[in-house]
Order: structure tokens, then C-alpha cells, then sequence
């Protein structure tokens, strides 16, 4: 093993002596203060800190991601090209053990470095506040809606398979199958049908009271609070863009048995702007005993529409569940474990191709990792027979590629939300032990049985 | 026999992309090097000089055959921790000084820090790059990058060092320091086997020679055999007077035999190094390298003369006896307090052992158990004594030493026989 560090030291020595790391230190030095002064969001305390933590985390990230890239491949590619592999493979060393070294290294200086801009981010982060002058309504949203680490709850799905059965029997019955859905598949026509009663469900018209509840809520400090965030769309657009709701949240069980009133049912009656997020905050008391606690909305009749909460992101219940702190730091651990992802890349391509190849490689499958999301989703569009193919082929090899944008920090921590332990430890376990590890593997293997010398005649 | 090196019909095919056999760099090629023994592999370029090194390490693997290094396998870091190894072109790293680069190679071997900065001071003194040990080795000229990538192959005191072209780029005092390095190497015992296009070179210090071409062995033996002309005699006299001069043309013509008088010529490497020693000593200044030619103390001397030996231990053996315990001898290149117990951990860690480890693990064992006190007063003192005086000679100060020594000695009086 001391044989190992011994390559790692002089993996950080290459990297900060030949300056590729003095680059991006400088780089990010210069650029994180500077956006810190610049940056206004949409002109609130809050704005300008969601947006600095998002950029300045997106920015670190990617700069250490290319880092790694760089770092990892150079300095194995140039040891072979140079040629100072062949003094360092005739030592007692294993090869297995030159490939590790590299490896620490890089990691540990991405460490290090990943420590150093994290705590710039948070430093400047935390004392924002105090040398803006922001009003205490800016102070209080920032503080529960930024320094916080919000749980969130979504309702559960309904179940509406035997309504879409019965729709779907009605339409074959009724002839019209062609005429409503030309050219496509009877799963296509089912998720159709779903996605329509699903909808319905989230629908309420004039007069109409929606309920959703929840199980499980663990928060129940009652200095604490809970939040419903929600989003409006409707079918007619009123003339002011905003709809009334009265809300109700806490325990429904009491209305629907009548068994008298234990903890407290909370009401908000209100106006909000339609097609953006707004917030309901109530006392963390409205939830019963056992973690339940139901929320009702009651669509008034002064809209004159029926309002709708869209699928994805129409409701959700909200609840700090940690500190922001704590989450800051799980974020910053989610960097690294792309970071490792590379590091591992990085050394497998080195290990036989030559530095330009390995580097195009690595950011090419870099780039495709963090627009994972969009390829997946771009390869859904493709014809039925197309898909067949591509699903039993690219889709597996897409599958393997890390996927970067679904473990982005800044979507936890721009909105405040909390990024579990669990979430972290399943990227960790995917990313790290397992796709990473099989690289290394490969890595040591390849470079165990290859012939280390240039060959020259 | 037991061959320091040995090749057994090793062959070695380029082949192109489509695995179409190329060329054949080395072909068939039987090659065996005596334990202590200068062995030059001689050749013009692309001859396959430098692949047949690489083959014998691991570096690259052979198409057909096989090598046997010190008893195994070159790739084996075993074996590679007693190989010393200086490729065609001294790769270093250019951001470290040459105190880091060695240092850095001596982890490699898993020196532990004391002797790896004693053999540190020692090897920058011998290859004379003290002065300019701060500057990066990119900032070096090819001859002192070449001194540095000795150093880096005597770091762990090999018993066999592979050097390729090891005078490649150096000034013709280097060339020469790097020969008399090589012959007093030989002298401790050490195999080398060198690859060189430069004929004096080899024909200076190498005890056998192999002359390649194509891959294989065109020509094989001891340097003085091969190029010896039976048929001639040669004799240089003192200058003596014109009359003596014709006396013995005389002499010749009665053998009936033809007779050359002239004044033999200097060779212009003797001639330049001392001209260059001259300008030296009225010390004009230089930015190059300044070797003081003062081999590293700890590289194990392998070879004593027994009787040189015995005469050392009986003039010592009285004052040693009344004196300071040897152990706590000044030692001239370690200044260790505790030089034994050092050893021992050396030993231990660096895995360098001129014989097979089993024994060696035998007496560092019993050395270990031996009470300090009475290691004087004993009746082997005598012994005791010749390992305090081995240690004066050799910089290392070890008590498992004396073993080895009978051991190698035996070994090498077999391969001087041979």
C-alpha cells in the first residue's frame, strides 16, 4: 500500500506542479466571488441565493468534473508515452498497485479541492443574508424556504385500472378506435386513457372539494411547520390569471367520524396566480398522532373554472426534515461520487488509448451522462418497430452511462428539499460500488496484461 | 549451471494490426550471463538490443521462449527488487529535483525513510548532481538526466543492473565515471549487463560480449579472447637510446621476424579527461556536473579477497576487543545511533538478499535474540569483529552480513573459476 501512495503523491505533485490544477484553482477563486457579487435571481434575498448556490455548485461541479477527466488520463497516458512507466513497472510494485495510486490521487485531490469550493459556496452562502438588506418577509422565505431540508410527500397514485379498462372495451365496442387514435399501439392507448382518468382525479370543478392525504408525516414539532405547495392550471383562464381556494389541512378523520376535534384543522382561504408554485403553511400540529394528516381543497365558486393540479408536480406536502447544513454537505458528497465515476473512467481509458482518444471518450460519455435524461426520453418518440431494436440495444447501453442530471445537487437544494441519506447511499451504491468498481476492475486488468513498452524496431 | 540471466530461444515479432507477423526484432536468441560478470550486448541500431532488455523485465512479453532473471521471473517484483534498471533513455519526471525523483523511486521499493535519504545523499555525491539536487530534472541537460537514471538504478543496492546505453548523452568524463562506476560494481560483486553501439565503451569494461544483428547473436565470447592477435606480440619500453633501438631490431630479425618502432599514441579519451582534470583543479567555475567519483558506500560489496579479509580482522580484531563495541562505530555514510537495528529492519523491508531469503531470514533471527552485552565477550569475537569492520567498509552496518558474504563469496569464486 505505501507503495500505491507512493504513485499517488506523485500523482498530486504532477497535477498541482504542472499547473493543470493551479488552473482550475484559479479559475473557480476568481469566478465564485465574483458571481456572488453579481448574481440577482429575481431581484429577492432568496433568488440571489438559490441562484448562487445553483450556479456555483453547477459550475464547481463541472469544472472538477473536467478536471478529473484531464487529470486521470494524463497522468497514466503520459507516463506510458514519456516513458517513465518503464522505470516505475520494473520496480517491486504490482501493476495493479501503480493503477490504484493514480487513482487516490486524483481522488484525493478532487477531494480537497471539492472541500475547498464547497466551503467557499457555503461560507458565502450563509452570510449573504446578513450584508443584504432584505425585509423580514424575505428573511422568513429564505429561511423556510432555502436553509431548510424539506421532506416532501406526494399524493400516492390512484388506482383507475378498471375505469381505463372499461373506457378502452367501450371505445373497441364503439368503433372509434381509429378515428380517435390513428396509428397506435394498445399500450399507447392505454397510457392515453390513464393519464386522462388520472386527470380527472386532480380535477376540481365549480364547487367541487378535492381531498389528498397523507401517511407518515414525521414531522409533528409544532414550532415547526408544514408546507402545500401546489400549482394551479384551469380550463378557462379568469381575467386576473388568479383563482380563490379555501384550503383545509389536518386530521380529515375528525369531520368523517364526528368524533370531536384532537388536534387542530387549519384553514386558508386565499387567492393565488395560476401555472406557478405557491405555498400553504401551516402549524406542523395539523398532523394526527400517527402521521396522518389530509388536505382538502375546495375549488370556490366565484372562479367560474374547474381547477386542475397537474400530475407530475401539482401537490405536494412539504416538511423540514433536516438541516440545511446537513443536506449541503449530502450534496456536495453526491459531486463526489460523480467525481469517483470519472476518476474510474478516466484511469480505464488511459490504460489503452492515447491521451487525445481517452480525453474525447471521456467527455463524450461526460456530456451524454448529463443530458441522460433527454437521450432516454428523445428514444421514447421513435416508431414501434424502431423501439424494438433500439430498447434490446442502445437503451441497455444508455442505462450504463452515469446518470449525472438525476443526481444533481442543486435540484435539492435550490427549492430547499431534502436530499436523503438513503437517495445518497442508493447513487453511491450504483455509482461508486458498482459502475465505477467495474471499471477500475477493468482498468487493473487491462493494464496487468499489457505490454508496457512503447514498441520500437 | 545457475546463470545470473538467462535467455532460452526468446523471440520477439512485431506483427501489424492484423496480427501479420512484421519483424522479427529478436530471434532465437540463448543467452547466458554469469553471476558477477560484465556482459555487453553489442549492436548497431534496431539490432534488437533494447527489446531484449525489455523482454528480460517484463516491459515487453515474448512471442516464443523465455528468460530466466536471477532465478525467476523479471516481471516478479520479487526479483525486480534486486534488478537495477536504466531504460535506453533516462525517463524522469520533470517536475520533480532529483532528490524527489529519488526518493520517489525509493518508495517504490519500500525503503524505509532513514536509509532511503542516506542512499539519496550518497548516490547525488556519486553521480555528482549534489549541487543542482534543487532544480527540476526537466531543467537538466541529457548527461545529467542520464546520472540521475543511474542513480535511480543503484537506489536499491541491485545485485544485477540492466543498463541500456548507460552513456548515452554524456560528456566523455561521464563516460568514463559511468565505466569506472561500472568496473568497481563489478568488483562488489554486481552483474551487469549493458547494451552499447559505442565499441569502446564496451570493449572497456565488459568481461563478454554478445554482438547482435537482426535479432540474433552473431558473435559471442570474452572480449580479450576475441580480439587478441596470437600472432603478435607487443612491447612498450621506457624511452630508451637509439643504439638499444637496433640491438633489439637485431634480436627480431634473427627470429625472422618483421619489427615496428614508434612512440604509441594517447587515446583522446585519457588525453581530454585530463586535460579537463587540469583545468579542474584550478577550479573554474561550471553549471554542469561535478562528480567526486566516491561510489555510494552502501552498494554491497559482494566480492572480499579472504585473505585481504583476514588480514583486516587480525590487525582490528585487538583494538575493536578493548574499544568501543563495533555496532557504535561511526559509520561513514549512515550516522544512525542504532545502525544494527536499522539493518535489520532494512533487511526486512527492502527484501534485497544476494542469497536465497530463507537463510537470510535464519540469521537476522538469531542475530536478534543475541544479547548486545555479550556480543565482545564471546569467543566469537572474531567474527563479531569482521562484521564491525565490513560495516567500516561497506556503509552498512548489518549482523546478518557475515553469512552473506561467505555465501556470495563462494558463489563468485565459483563463477571466477568458471
Amino acid at each position: 500500500m505505501g507503495r500505491a501512495w507512493a504513485i499517488a503523491v506523485n500523482t498530486i505533485k504532477q497535477a498541482l506542479r504542472m499547473k493543470v490544477a493551479v488552473v482550475f484553482l484559479v479559475l473557480l477563486l476568481v469566478l465564485l466571488p465574483v458571481m456572488a457579487m453579481s448574481v440577482t435571481g429575481d431581484g429577492t434575498l432568496k433568488g440571489r441565493l438559490q441562484t448562487f448556490v445553483s450556479y456555483g455548485l453547477s459550475l464547481t461541479s463541472l469544472l472538477l468534473c473536467l478536471f478529473t477527466i484531464i487529470v486521470s488520463i494524463y497522468s497514466i497516458t503520459s507516463d506510458i508515452e514519456q516513458g517513465q512507466i518503464c522505470t516505475i513497472v520494473t520496480k517491486p510494485i504490482r501493476r495493479f498497485e501503480i493503477i490504484l495510486g493514480k487513482f487516490i490521487g486524483v481522488v484525493v485531490l478532487d477531494i480537497v479541492l471539492l472541500v475547498i469550493f464547497a466551503a467557499i459556496i457555503y461560507a458565502v452562502v450563509i452570510y449573504m443574508p446578513k450584508f443584504s438588506k432584505a425585509s423580514e418577509d424575505d428573511l422568513a422565505a429564505v429561511k423556510n424556504e432555502f436553509y431548510t431540508a424539506r421532506a416532501s410527500l406526494v399524493p400516492a397514485e390512484i388506482d383507475v385500472s378498471k375505469e381505463v379498462a372499461a373506457d378502452f372495451k367501450k371505445l373497441v365496442e364503439s368503433q372509434q378506435m381509429e378515428q380517435l387514435f390513428p396509428s397506435s399501439t394498445q399500450d399507447e392507448i392505454i397510457a392515453s386513457l390513464t393519464k386522462r382518468r388520472r386527470l380527472e382525479k386532480q380535477a376540481a370543478a365549480v364547487g367541487q372539494e378535492l381531498v389528498w392525504e397523507f401517511n407518515n408525516v414525521r414531522q409533528r414539532d409544532p414550532n415547526e411547520s408544514l408546507f402545500v405547495r401546489f400549482k394551479y392550471d384551469v380550463s378557462v383562464d379568469p381575467t386576473d390569471s388568479q383563482v380563490w381556494g379555501r384550503w383545509l389541512v389536518g386530521d380529515y378523520r375528525q369531520i368523517r367520524t364526528g368524533s370531536g376535534f384532537e388536534t387542530a384543522i387549519y384553514r386558508a382561504d386565499r387567492k393565488d396566480p395560476i401555472r406557478t408554485f405557491r405555498e400553504v403553511e401551516v402549524p406542523a400540529d395539523a398532523v394526527a398522532e400517527d402521521g396522518y394528516v389530509a388536505v382538502s381543497f375546495y375549488n370556490v365558486p366565484l372562479n367560474n373554472t374547474v381547477v386542475i393540479f397537474p400530475l407530475e408536480d401539482g401537490l405536494e406536502v412539504l416538511y423540514k426534515a433536516d438541516t440545511f447544513t446537513a443536506n449541503y454537505i449530502r450534496g456536495v458528497l453526491l459531486i463526489l461520487c460523480r467525481l469517483i465515476f470519472l476518476a474510474c473512467l478516466g484511469v480505464l481509458a488511459a490504460t489503452f488509448l492515447s491521451f487525445p482518444v481517452a480525453i474525447l471518450l471521456c467527455i463524450v460519455i461526460f456530456f451524454m451522462g448529463t443530458i441522460s435524461g433527454f437521450i432516454l426520453e428523445s428514444f421514447g418518440y421513435l416508431g414501434a418497430n424502431l423501439s424494438l431494436l433500439y430498447s434490446y440495444s442502445i437503451k441497455l447501453l444508455i442505462e450504463l452511462l452515469p446518470r449525472f442530471d438525476q443526481i444533481n445537487p442543486t435540484k435539492f437544494l435550490v427549492p430547499g428539499r431534502l436530499l436523503a441519506w438513503g437517495f445518497l447511499g442508493k447513487v453511491f451504491l450504483i455509482m461508486v460500488f458498482v459502475k465505477a468498481t467495474v471499471l477500475l476492475v477493468l482498468a487493473l486488468l487491462i493494464f496487468s496484461f499489457r505490454e508496457i513498452a512503447k514498441i520500437v524496431v | 549451471m545457475d546463470y545470473a540471466v538467462e535467455t532460452i530461444s526468446l523471440t520477439k515479432v512485431f506483427s501489424d494490426w492484423w496480427g501479420r507477423a512484421k519483424v522479427y526484432a529478436v530471434d532465437d536468441l540463448n543467452l547466458q550471463i554469469r553471476h558477477n560478470e560484465v556482459y555487453g550486448l553489442l549492436g548497431p541500431n534496431g539490432s534488437g538490443k533494447t527489446t531484449t532488455l525489455k523482454m528480460l523485465l517484463g516491459l515487453l512479453y515474448p512471442t516464443k521462449g523465455r528468460s530466466v532473471v536471477l532465478g525467476g521471473d523479471g516481471a516478479d517484483p520479487k526479483i525486480n527488487s534486486r534488478v537495477g534498471y536504466l531504460p535506453e533513455e533516462s525517463y524522469l519526471y520533470r517536475f520533480l529535483n532529483a532528490r524527489e525523483t529519488l526518493d520517489f523511486y525509493g518508495r517504490l521499493f519500500g525503503l524505509p525513510a532513514k536509509v532511503r535519504q542516506m542512499r539519496i545523499e550518497a548516490l547525488l555525491d556519486m553521480v555528482g548532481l549534489k549541487a543542482v539536487a534543487g532544480r527540476p530534472v526537466g531543467t537538466y541537460s541529457k548527461g545529467m538526466a542520464r546520472r540521475i537514471g543511474l542513480a535511480q538504478a543503484l537506489i536499491n543496492d541491485p545485485d544485477l543492473l540492466i543498463l541500456d546505453e548507460p552513456t548515452s548523452g554524456l560528456d566523455p568524463i561521464g563516460t568514463r565515471q559511468i565505466k569506472d562506476l561500472i568496473l568497481k560494481l563489478a568488483e562488489r560483486g554486481k552483474t551487469v549487463l549493458l547494451s552499447s553501439h559505442l565499441l569502446a565503451d564496451v570493449e572497456d569494461v565488459c568481461d563478454r560480449i554478445a554482438i547482435l544483428y537482426g535479432g540474433r547473436v552473431q558473435a559471442q565470447g570474452k572480449v580479450r579472447e576475441l580480439l587478441q592477435q596470437t600472432n603478435k606480440r607487443q612491447i612498450i619500453t621506457d624511452t630508451i637510446s637509439d643504439g638499444a633501438v637496433e640491438r633489439i631490431k637485431q634480436i627480431v630479425q634473427q627470429e625472422h621476424a618483421e619489427c615496428e618502432i614508434s612512440s604509441p599514441m594517447e587515446k583522446l579519451e585519457t588525453f581530454f579527461v585530463r586535460t579537463v582534470a587540469e583545468a579542474q583543479q584550478q577550479a573554474r567555475p561550471t553549471s554542469g556536473a561535478v562528480s567526486t567519483t566516491h561510489i555510494g558506500e552502501f552498494l554491497t560489496p559482494q566480492v572480499q579477497g579472504q585473505d585481504v579479509l583476514e588480514k583486516l580482522v587480525s590487525l582490528h580484531v585487538s583494538q575493536e576487543v578493548s574499544s568501543v563495541p563495533a555496532t557504535t562505530e561511526p559509520v561513514p555514510a549512515d550516522e544512525n545511533v542504532k545502525p544494527k537495528l536499522n539493518e535489520q529492519l532494512l533487511e526486512k523491508l527492502t527484501k534485497v538478499p544476494a542469497q536465497p531469503e530463507t537463510e537470510r531470514v535464519g540469521t537476522s533471527q538469531t542475530a536478534k535474540t543475541e544479547p548486545v552485552e555479550s556480543e565482545l565477550s564471546t569467543e566469537s569475537d572474531r567474527d563479531e569483529v569482521r562484521r564491525g569492520i565490513l560495516d567500516r567498509l561497506t556503509g552498512r552496518s548489518t549482523t546478518d552480513n557475515k553469512k552473506s558474504q561467505q555465501s556470495d563469496r563462494q558463489t563468485s569464486e565459483g563463477a571466477d573459476n568458471g
